[in-house]
């Protein structure tokens, strides 16, 4: 068989195996080790297999990856989401669709911690949801506003999915994350914006709360500065350069348990928890990365790569028909799988193509991430939904997707936006 | 020739596509390719695509790639005789310190890197110390944060009282404008690809260090293929396409010290006869070092270092 | 063996797992801290820190594949019939379970090699093979749990801990 029917024919057995449940790291390491076999003899496959195994994992650069993770499961299991809701309430719960502004402002503010957008649609689920649904919120709009607040998670640094897609492409980690905060900060403005609108359209549709006294409002910003500031500190030292990013990792873990333990936030319980939930979580995405490379070498040694580059800068539709297209893979993909899935699996074919483009990579990464997010959000399928739906069990798959539509409108505004103004992504990185 | 099978070579090369050393080998391959009548073909793989630099060693040995360009340097105790050529103030030039390593190196690789097939070594054209502080002694270093270029200069800065700080290379810019680094070791034209020139201020102008590397390749790879095959491999190499393939790399690293003499902010200062005199000393325990890491193997360190200190000599290749 | 047994065993290798992550933290923050304030580096912190993430990771594999906590993609099996999708999780689990025992074997060799090279860290010059030893064990717990994940997911499907709660 041509490397190129190989290649082929891994890709389906790939999928196949995806479709019927095996880890999609390891489907990718079964199919990248096979395919690099029968290509290049067996005996150098299995070496390939330690080899990669092993200098993955003891890579002091993705260390990145576990540190963040146990920064926002010690403030997460602090208590914090409920605070962050409960003091974003006192501000904007009073307006028109106030819960729905404080759900997405206390989502920004929580994914300021965590790197997950899924674990922000599951965390405001059980924190949010309810809320909404005391004050008479319809299901569908309740739901959707979180589907769409959680993506904040993967937008705003830390980010998981940004520091994955740094690792496989070699771009500053640091830049990265600095990218993402403008608009993160956009996206949370126009899901505001869209909230107000819905309301200006139809008056009655949500219904308003008691406004908070400002003493309500002291006392819920008492809970939440502790978060704050270590958000600052980590981010701030970043971008000052006190830090690398796997070390603003390890000081915001650090400063997380310290915080915690002051506030009596953190028993014996609660860090077993943290620690538990970061190892996990690190293990299942390192697991997505080892299978990720060794796939990668299967197809290197195939040279599809170059192909697919060649193929798509010689279709003749030029740098933005090209990238449209990019962007249209990803929101079918989005349908089958998750945000990091997507980014491993495709990114090592991808980056070339948009590099000889012209494309800065920094700024690919923001849009890439912007558009895979949106992938979980849309219909027919999509993972931040199905987060949802396993927390909230009454609602329909329909309802929330019902919910969800006027957000995944200004979603593709502004990735519009920032195709069109690349600054807004580069221009903090471009301050470092 | 016409009867010989057809070859594969997957040459692995952990560096950019930009780099000088991707398109001198890109040449050496493509005379390879003409040589043996177009049944050795290549396919050159830049930037990390088959693995590590880590691990570029026993991707040759296990048959991951066919040859790799290797940094024996990389892993400390792994390769102790090569490393000789890590010992500070060792050579002044590049091409002469080339052929001088690769004909002194090419009979014990046979033992040392056994289980590959040696083609050939050559030297990192001598880099120097740039950093934020000037440095003139060997007492300078202490209390300075310094990402050394090499393993022998890690033990120089400890032995001196500093501090190292690991880095790869694209990250050092990071790291010394971070200030989690005061100073580097690194070659002269670098300075510039790596945006290192934006973060530094002092350069000392003396070919304080070099570093080693050699082009490896798959034992069974080699063994597979025919008399007429391996005698174009055989002559491809050779002392003098080790010298010829690092040419244009080295030429490009020593632009770099024109470069930087004539670049406003920057101070490259000379060192005294007698502030030499410091430096060669304070690395004397280095050369011990070597011999005791070498002597652990069971090799004679006296013997390889005068014949190491003759071939040096033979090439002009040292002070 | 018996149900309490495997249930301490998978405790013990997640309760390991969780306590390398935490010494990642500490040697990472205690490195920034010493240098920022007293100019002092600690000697290997840069090769401990990424020795030890390489234990936590491989012990938290063991962890995670028993957990069935990796990321997978649940599209035809979340539409499925209870028992297809048992067919399915059957299925999954010998595909992993193959290539987490072909992994350990392969890192075996990694050991030994990196055992036999003499491959030292980088300040102290010390041998790097106990730690990679350490996070092989990781891989061979691994091997191990999902030994008993595929076994209980056969025979006793009911002892299965769901996906993301404690054990006991
Ligand atoms: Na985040
Ligand atoms: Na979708």
């Amino acid at each position: 068989m041509s490397p190129d029917g190989v290649a082929l024919l891994g890709f389906l057995v790939l999928f196949a195996l995806m479709l019927l449940r095996v880890p999609v790291g390891m489907a990718m390491g079964l199919v990248g080790v096979s395919g690099y076999a029968y290509l290049s003899g067996g005996a150098p496959s299995l070496k390939l297999v330690g080899q990669t195994s092993m200098r993955t994992v003891t890579d002091y650069q993705f260390g990145v990856i576990p540190m963040f993770l146990l920064m926002g499961a010690f403030v997460s299991n602090s208590g914090v989401s409920r605070e962050l809701f409960r003091a974003a309430n006192t501000f904007v719960g009073h307006r028109r669709g106030g819960l729905g502004l404080a759900t997405i402002v206390s989502c920004g503010a929580f994914a300021a911690i965590s790197g997950s957008s899924v674990a922000t649609a599951a965390t405001f689920s059980t924190v949010a949801y309810p809320e909404m649904r005391r004050y008479g919120y319809p299901q569908s709009f309740s739901t959707g506003v979180i589907a769409a607040g959680g993506t904040l998670g993967a937008m705003l640094p830390p980010s998981t999915v940004l520091a994955v897609y740094g690792l496989i492409t070699q771009q500053d980690i640091g830049k990265l994350f600095m990218a993402g905060i403008l608009p993160g900060l956009l996206a949370m403005t126009m899901y505001m914006a869209t909230i107000a609108l819905i309301c200006r359209v139809r008056p009655d549709f949500l219904p308003i709360v008691k406004k908070a006294s400002w003493a309500d409002r002291v006392e819920g910003l008492r809970d939440v500065w502790a978060p704050i500031v270590l958000f600052l500190f980590v981010i701030g030292g970043l971008y000052g350069g006190f830090f690398t990013p796997t070390e603003a990792g390890g000081v915001g873990a650090a400063g997380a348990f310290l915080l915690g333990l002051a506030r009596r936030r953190l028993g014996r319980a609660e860090i077993r928890a943290s620690l538990l939930q970061a190892t996990r979580t690190a293990a299942a995405v390192f697991t997505v990365l080892i299978g990720a490379l060794l796939f990668g070498y299967f197809l290197t040694i195939t040279q599809v790569p170059q192909k697919v580059t060649e193929f798509l800068t010689g279709l003749g539709i030029g740098a933005y028909g090209v990238l449209a297209l990019i962007m249209l893979m990803y929101l079918v993909l989005g349908c089958l799988m998750d945000a990091m899935a997507m980014i491993i699996l495709t990114v090592p074919i991808i980056f070339p193509v948009v590099t000889t483009l012209g494309f800065d990579p920094v700024w690919f990464g923001v849009i890439i991430v912007m558009t895979v997010e949106l992938g979980l959000i849309h219909p027919p399928v999509g993972m931040n939904v199905f987060v949802i739906k396993s927390v909230v069990q009454d609602v329909t798959f329909s309802s929330i997707f019902k919910g969800v539509l006027p957000f995944i409108a200004t979603d593709i505004l502004r990735l519009v936006v920032l195709i069109v103004f690349p600054i807004i992504a580069l221009w903090l990185p471009s301050r470092m | 020739m016409a009867q010989d099978r057809p070859v594969d070579l997957k040459i692995s090369i952990w560096l950019p596509p930009a780099h000088p050393l991707v398109p001198s080998t890109k040449e050496w391959a493509a005379d390879i390719e003409k040589q043996s009548g177009g049944t050795i073909k290549s396919a050159i793989f830049p930037s990390e695509q088959l693995g590590k630099a880590f691990d570029h060693y026993d991707m040759a040995r296990d048959g991951i790639a066919d040859i790799t360009y290797v940094n024996p340097g990389y892993q400390p105790g792994r390769f102790p005789i090569i490393a000789v050529g890590q010992i500070p103030f060792t050579f002044a030039d590049a091409k002469k310190g080339t052929a001088a390593l690769d004909a002194w190196y090419r009979k014990l690789a046979a033992t040392e890197m056994k289980d590959t097939h040696f083609c050939l070594a050559f030297i990192l054209d001598p880099g120097t110390y740039h950093g934020r502080k000037k440095v003139t002694v060997p007492e300078d270093i202490k209390g300075m944060k310094i990402r050394p270029a090499q393993s022998t200069l890690g033990q120089m800065v400890t032995m001196l009282g500093g501090t190292n700080v690991q880095a790869s290379a694209p990250e050092a810019r990071d790291v010394l404008e971070r200030g989690v680094a005061d100073g580097i070791f690194f070659p002269w034209g670098s300075m510039f690809l790596f945006g290192l020139d934006k973060v530094t201020k002092y350069h000392m102008d003396v070919p304080l260090f070099s570093a080693v590397f050699t082009y490896s390749m798959n034992k069974a790879k080699y063994d597979a293929m025919s008399p007429a095959q391996k005698k174009v491999i055989d002559d491809h190499c050779t002392t003098e396409w080790a010298v010829k393939l690092t040419s244009p790399w080295h030429d490009f690293e020593e632009s770099g010290l024109p470069k930087m003499k004539a670049a406003a902010g920057h101070e490259v200062y000379p060192l005294t006869p007698d502030q030499l005199k410091q430096w060669k000393a304070s690395v004397e325990p280095l050369q011990k070092a070597w011999a005791e890491a070498v002597r652990k193997t069971g090799a004679d360190p006296d013997a390889l270092y005068k014949d190491f200190q003759a071939s040096v000599a033979k090439y002009q290749a040292g002070f | 063996m018996n149900r309490s047994v495997m249930d301490r065993i998978i405790d013990t290798i997640e309760a390991i797992a969780a306590l390398f992550v935490g010494l990642v933290a500490a040697d990472i923050f205690l490195a920034v801290f010493l240098r920022r304030f007293f100019s002092v580096q600690i000697p290997d912190s840069y090769d401990f820190g990424r020795m030890l993430l390489g234990i936590l990771i491989f012990w938290g594999i063991a962890a995670t594949s028993y957990r069935g906590g990796h990321i997978t993609v649940d599209l035809v099996w979340a539409s499925a019939s209870r028992r297809w999708k048992r067919v399915i999780d059957v299925f999954a689990t010998l595909v992993l379970l193959f290539v987490v025992t072909v992994q350990t074997y392969t890192l075996f060799d990694k050991v030994r090699a990196t055992y036999q090279d003499n491959v030292l860290t980088y300040d102290l010059g010390l041998p790097t093979w106990p730690f990679f030893a350490v996070a092989w064990i990781g891989d061979v717990s691994a091997v191990v749990l999902i030994a008993i994940r595929t076994y209980r997911l056969i025979f006793h499907p009911e002892d299965l801990h769901p996906e993301g709660a404690p054990a006991r």
